[in-house]
């Protein structure tokens, strides 16, 4: 089936099974290695994506849930000036270890900035709660986004 | 695995008559894509529903506040008209699942699936929310209080989809709410015990009290037994015995991997004594 959407701010047009998960679109047919496979069950959050400006786990979204919609993957957040911002950030603070959770914990941070963007440690750990990070011990990750809502 | 696409319900209900069996509506996704990926579905034929205009948006109609199936819980909990009538589901659903998962979740789909421990179950009860069903033949309107009938059995028929869900506006005027949610962490957790409770007291009397739980029967369900027994009495007409022996027959928790049926049972009875003593 073909499917049209916005993906990184380019119109884009696929023709795909409209039940192919959205992570597999970005990766297979995109190349957008970014957004990675931790559970594939929703749990995780290493496949965070943001659709229509709104954080999903694109391993339980399918094609068709894409079109005629924005997709915005870690790839397109990266140039954005609160993306690049996060990352400086989540450098000085030595917040990445391995690094698998990374992209997945940009986009989330990055939607909690541009919707709110409070220094509000509590807030910052709901906004993240549907992210898992198994090397760090989340502060440094927090500490992170403090630091971006307060240069910001 | 076959894949349809209705533009609207009558496109909708016109496909869906031509297929005979094995046929699944695809909303948010968030329970049948783990489906999908745990082979539970390989034969099935998915109806792709998140698109149909019908079943969408929130609104107020009369004294009602009307919920289109498709609505997702990011949407129910941070909608102004939710939040001025209905306080108790966006006060209560915050932590629902988790902010991802919010996004595309929809209420449609929770009912829908029915799991036991769904959480928005005990509160739609309490307020007595009524389903609208749509099917070829027209709509009706059944109490999500006898909606299901079994572990995940509900009462729609094959071609036959949830359109809206209903609650009265005033629901909560004059009334005390309680809610909570036992589990084993903040968010993405599964509930071990569920209690949801709406009680009016005029002259220190129990007017009317609504309790429903989840996590402790095949389906989350009302208490009837409990609330007739309750009905009319003050706080020191309460009886523990009484209350204890009349639980023990409208629960029927198991123990299971989260937690044990005896543990299960005494935080059910702490909860609802926490909320009438
Ligand atoms: C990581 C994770 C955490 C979760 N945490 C929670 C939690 O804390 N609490 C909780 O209650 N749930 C939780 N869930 C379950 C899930 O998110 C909900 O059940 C969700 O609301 C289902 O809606 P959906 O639109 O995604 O359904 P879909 O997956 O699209 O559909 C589910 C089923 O419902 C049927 N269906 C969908 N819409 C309709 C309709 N309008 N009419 C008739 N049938 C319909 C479909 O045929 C299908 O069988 C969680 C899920 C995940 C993946
Ligand atoms: S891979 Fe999508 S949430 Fe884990
Ligand atoms: S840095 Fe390894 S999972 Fe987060």
């Amino acid at each position: 089936m073909e499917i049209k959407f916005i993906l990184n701010k380019k119109a884009v047009t696929i023709d795909v099974d409209p039940m192919k998960r959205l992570l597999d679109v970005l990766r297979e047919n995109f190349g957008l290695m970014g957004s990675k496979e931790g559970c594939g069950e929703g749990e995780c959050g290493t496949c965070t994506v943001l659709l229509d400006g709104k954080p999903i786990t694109s391993c339980i979204t399918n094609a068709i849930h894409a079109e005629g919609k924005e997709v915005l993957t870690v790839e397109g957040i990266a140039l954005e000036e609160d993306g690049k911002l996060l990352i400086e950030c989540f450098d000085e603070t030595n917040a990445v270890q391995c690094g698998f959770c990374f992209p997945g914990f940009l986009v989330s941070s990055y939607y909690y900035l541009q919707t709110d963007g409070d220094e509000d440690l509590e807030k910052i750990k709901t906004a993240l709660s549907g992210n898992i990070c198994r090397c760090t011990g989340y502060q440094k990750i927090f500490d992170s986004v403090l630091l971006a809502c307060k240069r910001k | 695995m076959k894949f349809f696409k209705p533009a609207n319900l009558n496109d909708f209900f016109e496909i869906t008559a031509k297929i005979k069996k094995n046929i699944y509506f695809l909303a948010g996704g968030t329970d049948i894509n783990v489906q999908i990926k745990n082979n539970l579905l390989s034969e099935a034929n998915i109806i792709f529903i998140n698109n149909l205009p019908e079943l969408k948006g929130i609104y107020q109609e009369n004294d009602q506040i009307v919920f289109g199936a498709l609505t997702t819980f990011r949407e129910l909990i941070n909608s102004s008209l939710v939040k001025k009538h209905l306080p108790l589901l966006s006060d209560n659903l915050q932590n629902f699942a988790s902010p991802l998962i919010q996004t595309s979740a929809t209420i449609g789909g929770n009912i829908a699936n029915g799991s036991p421990t769904a959480d928005i179950m005990p509160l739609l009860m309490i307020l007595d929310a009524n389903l609208i069903i749509a099917g070829k033949a027209g709509s009706h309107q059944i109490n999500i209080n006898d909606f299901y009938h079994g572990y995940k059995q509900n009462k729609l028929n094959k071609g036959e989809v949830i359109k809206e869900i209903r609650i009265n506006r005033d629901a909560l005027t004059d009334v005390s709410t309680f809610y909570q949610k036992v589990g084993a962490r903040k968010t993405l957790t599964i509930a071990k015990v569920t209690l949801a409770g709406l009680m009016k007291i005029t002259h220190g009397k129990i007017e009317q009290i609504n309790l429903a739980v989840g996590s402790l029967n095949e389906y989350a369900r009302r208490l009837p037994q409990l609330e007739a027994y309750l009905t009319g009495k003050t706080k020191q007409q309460i009886n523990l015995e009484k209350l204890k022996t009349i639980l023990a027959k409208e629960i029927t928790p198991i123990s299971d991997l989260r937690s044990e049926k005896e543990y299960r049972f005494s935080v059910c009875l702490n909860l609802i004594r926490t909320f009438v003593e």
